[in-house]
């Protein structure tokens, strides 16, 4: 599984960062930045978290 | 409390109601799990509705959320008609009954309309989203009623179709949200882009030959092709009426989200304990973060850390982009750490009680930055 963002429609609010910091942070021109892009079946529920967060449904899981 | 949890039951498909199912499974629950949710919809983003899904072109899928992983029964279209607390039962407008072990309320809120004239549209669903949008393709002379975040954004909206706009607001536009300095630079962007703000005590709406229209308090009328109110939102909790859990300001919680030890409930609707007393905090993270709480503590109890939460708000409309993390609104003029009047800049607040308020506007910033940058300085 991997991790995918739509750069053009994230507005870097970050609300995914805090709710999975491992998988990824934005830096600090406040860009996303996917700390592990591929995760393994362990790593999905914490992926979801972040994924439906997003208000502007810019992270998608695939 | 030590009887194992076999079934839990959520009522409201919002992002509360989502959001509690998910930290029930995360919280070790692996029973039957059923969502109620009137929308016919699989749960979305609202604040999608006023914002992108306004305006992208031909793009109408700003709001749409991952498919959900809880595993739940999902009971769409269906709504939620009364509660047997003593019974432990939720009953359903078609006549079903689901029994529980423990309930999660999530029923959310609604527009208040000022009418009852059909006329009269709001936005707070993803099919009154759609038909706004509908309705712009023809450019429509538009009235919004309410000069807070979600009127504005809509008003915004409304003039980035080409339509002529008209904003009828109780005092200046986003004072009561923002305060009077981060308001005059909403205002100011507002007003460059075309929009009229028409100042009125509280507004009404009245029939007027085949169509309707809004009185101003000193007697005034503004007429136009589409009317829409945006006057806040009230808490649903008809459904609750023979219980004695609900009350006027929404159903009241403790601090984790408890209304009893097997009734959690959690966003629009719940009223939680703060410093100045039990309020609603009707926004997007209030919800993820209440909804979390209350679906541990529904399966811990007590081992749950109570709420600890630091409101972040949004908005986007008039080409500004403002992000804001602790309590608004916020008074006099601000400390700039970057940036300065009229340009992206970085502001910090402080109150008189000590706490910060750290606000972006058109600056990018990781919220987790601005949370540290509200607490500085304290
Ligand atoms: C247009 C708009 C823009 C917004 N913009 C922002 C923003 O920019 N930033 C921000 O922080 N917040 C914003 N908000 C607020 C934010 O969207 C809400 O705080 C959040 O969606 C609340 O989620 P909830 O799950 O508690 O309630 P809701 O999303 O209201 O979900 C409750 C669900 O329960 C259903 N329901 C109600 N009664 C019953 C019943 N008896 N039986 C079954 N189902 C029932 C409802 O139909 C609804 O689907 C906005 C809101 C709107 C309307
Ligand atoms: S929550 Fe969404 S908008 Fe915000 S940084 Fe993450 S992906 Fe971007």
């Amino acid at each position: 599984m991997k991790i995918v963002v739509n750069r053009p429609r994230c507005e870097g609010h970050g609300l995914c960062e805090e709710a999975a910091p491992q998988l990824m942070h934005l830096d600090d021109d406040g860009e996303l930045v996917l700390d592990r892009e591929e995760i393994g079946e362990a790593d999905i529920p914490l992926a979801n978290a972040a994924v439906r967060v997003c208000p502007v449904a810019a992270l998608r899981v695939e | 409390m030590s009887t194992p949890i076999k079934r839990v039951v959520v009522v409201g498909n919002g992002i509360a109601g989502l959001t509690a199912a998910d930290s029930l499974r995360e919280s070790g629950f692996d029973g039957e799990l059923t969502i109620v949710g009137d929308e016919p919809h699989a749960a979305y983003s609202r604040p999608a509705l006023s914002k992108a899904l306004l305006l992208d072109g031909d793009d109408v899928s700003s709001h749409e959320l991952p498919p959900a992983t809880h595993g739940a029964d999902e009971i769409l279209g269906v709504r939620a008609s009364g509660l047997d607390v003593e019974r432990r039962l939720v009953r359903l407008d078609d006549g079903a009954a689901l029994p529980y072990d423990r309930l999660v309320i999530a029923s959310g809120s609604r527009a208040r309309r000022l009418s009852d004239l059909p006329e009269e549209l709001t936005l707070r669903g993803l099919d009154d989203a759609l038909s706004l949008r509908g309705r712009l393709a023809a450019r429509p002379s538009v009235v919004v009623v309410g000069g807070g975040p979600l009127g504005m954004e809509i008003a915004s909206g409304c003039l980035a179709a080409g339509c002529e706009v008209t904003l009828v607001s109780e005092g200046l536009p986003m004072t009561a949200r923002l305060g009077p300095y981060l308001a005059g630079v909403f205002v100011r962007a507002a007003l460059d882009r075309g929009l009229t703000i028409v100042e009125s005590g509280a507004a009404r709406l009245e029939r007027h030959g085949g169509g309707a229209r809004v009185v101003l308090n000193d007697g005034a009328v503004v007429e136009a092709d589409l009317l829409v109110s945006a006057a806040g939102d009230v808490p649903n909790t008809e459904w609750l009426a023979d219980t004695d859990l609900a009350t006027e300001g929404g159903l009241r919680v403790d601090a984790r989200g408890l209304v009893r030890p097997e009734i959690a409930a959690a966003g629009d609707v719940a009223a939680f304990p703060s410093p100045g007393g039990a309020r609603r905090v009707p926004l997007w993270s209030s919800a993820i973060e209440q909804a979390k709480v209350a679906a541990a503590a529904l399966v811990r109890g007590d081992e749950t850390p109570p709420l600890r939460f630091q409101p972040y708000f949004w908005t986007e409309q008039f080409g500004l982009n403002l992000k804001a993390v602790g309590d608004l609104p916020v008074h006099g003029a601000p400390a700039y750490v970057e940036g300065g009047p009229g340009g992206p800049a970085l502001m910090r607040w402080s109150h008189a009680d000590g706490s910060g308020v750290a606000v972006a506007l058109d600056y990018r910033i990781p919220i987790p930055r601005l949370r540290r940058l509200s607490r500085a300085g304290a």
